[in-house]
């Protein structure tokens, strides 16, 4: 049963890439929303009435989503009984570590921007707009990674078997 | 000379590495490097282990990091308003929760690892046992310390904007719980990773 194309190590980068989709994308989340979440805060300690707009938190927490959504579609084709390819293996890991990375990319990117666009929102509120654009364009930056990661996977899963 | 720290620190490792390969390669034993080979040989009992260990590790680091975040800034914020220290305490227990998620998963993962003879291991599905639990519990641990350290910040912040006006609190909560959802979504996943794993078990032949 042995094969040279499906060997029974195969499953190790397959959930290599699972575990670096998440844990890139928790590591890129948790600091938009630490970070964000320092800025409003302190809006609210100025001006409470201001303090729902808690966008970046949600926005980093969308990252999370990101990297979730990739980990269970890889996690799914991985089965001990099914030939896993080694080629799908490494693609996997490659999908898993495009999510993850770019994860980090928006979630710092969200966390400087929501810090210091609140701050400036105590003191003219016609920047909310501008914000908001802003921060759409460094979410888009994970959605990147999503896409080219759930392009890999469908890819991955038309590689012939053993 | 403390700019140059990093280069003194990636430097030796990165000729230790560069040497022992030009060895490997000039004399003739560059076969010798096999992943391959190594992942094979590898008793699927070390990752296990190795797994449910970062699990609960990484778990409860995080875990404290984030309860001496918050409880710093509650005992010195409470030294002039001490009544934010009691209705604060709920940023504390945000923590601890993520360490509970790193115990329960611990727990989980030490029960596929069952007593299995060694010439009788190696089979396919104790591989695969192998593997997702070590990375099973490396995303728990790691997921969990993130979140931990968010939820710290985030409770920490919480604190001294109830310390400056009591209305702010409930608000601030919402940031700490968008930071407490990450170490659910590791948790998920860790029980995801495993779903399809058996326990392992002894092989019908020691081939694959």
């Amino acid at each position: 049963m042995s094969s040279e194309l499906c060997p029974p190590y195969a499953p190790f980068f397959g959930f290599a890439g699972v575990a670096s989709a998440m844990i890139f994308s928790t590591m890129g989340a948790a600091f938009g929303t630490a970070k964000s979440g320092i800025g409003i805060a302190g809006v609210g300690t100025f001006k409470p009435e201001l303090i729902m707009k808690a966008i970046p938190v949600v926005m980093a927490g969308i990252i999370a989503v990101y990297g979730l959504v990739v980990s269970v579609l890889i996690a799914g084709s991985l089965h001990p009984s099914n030939d896993y390819p080694l080629a799908a293996g490494f693609i996997h890991l490659g999908a898993g570590m495009s999510c993850g990375i770019t994860g980090i990319a928006a979630g710092y990117a969200i966390g400087l921007i929501g810090d210091s666009c609140v701050r400036a929102y105590v003191h003219e509120q016609r920047v909310f707009v501008a914000m908001v654009l802003i921060l759409i364009f460094a979410e888009v930056l994970g959605l990147y990674g999503l896409i080219v990661a759930l392009l890999m996977n469908t890819r991955a899963t038309t590689i012939g078997g053993c | 000379m403390a700019y140059y720290s990093t280069y003194y620190a990636l430097s030796f490792p990165s000729f230790l590495v560069v040497v022992i390969a030009l060895y490997l390669l000039f004399t003739d034993s560059g076969e010798s490097f096999n992943v391959g080979r190594y992942l094979e040989e590898t008793s699927p009992f070390v990752w296990g282990s190795l797994g449910t260990a970062l699990c609960i590790g990484f778990s409860v680091l995080g875990a404290g990091w984030g309860i001496f975040l918050t409880g710093s800034s509650i005992l010195g914020g409470g030294v002039r308003t001490p009544r934010i220290s009691t209705k604060n305490l709920i940023s504390i227990i945000f923590c601890e929760v993520v360490a509970i998620y790193g115990v329960i998963m611990g727990i989980v993962y030490s029960a596929k690892l069952q007593n299995v003879p060694e010439p009788v291991l190696y089979t396919r599905e104790n591989y695969f046992t192998g593997f997702a639990l070590f990375f099973g519990g490396l995303t728990v641990g790691v997921c969990n310390l993130f979140c931990g350290i968010c939820v710290g910040v985030a409770g920490s912040t919480a604190a001294l904007a109830d310390a400056s006006d009591p209305n702010l609190f409930v608000k601030v909560l919402v940031v700490e719980v968008f930071g407490s959802v990450l170490g659910l979504f590791g948790l998920i996943m860790g029980l995801l990773m495993i779903g399809n794993a058996t326990e392992f078990t002894v092989g019908v032949s020691c081939g694959f």
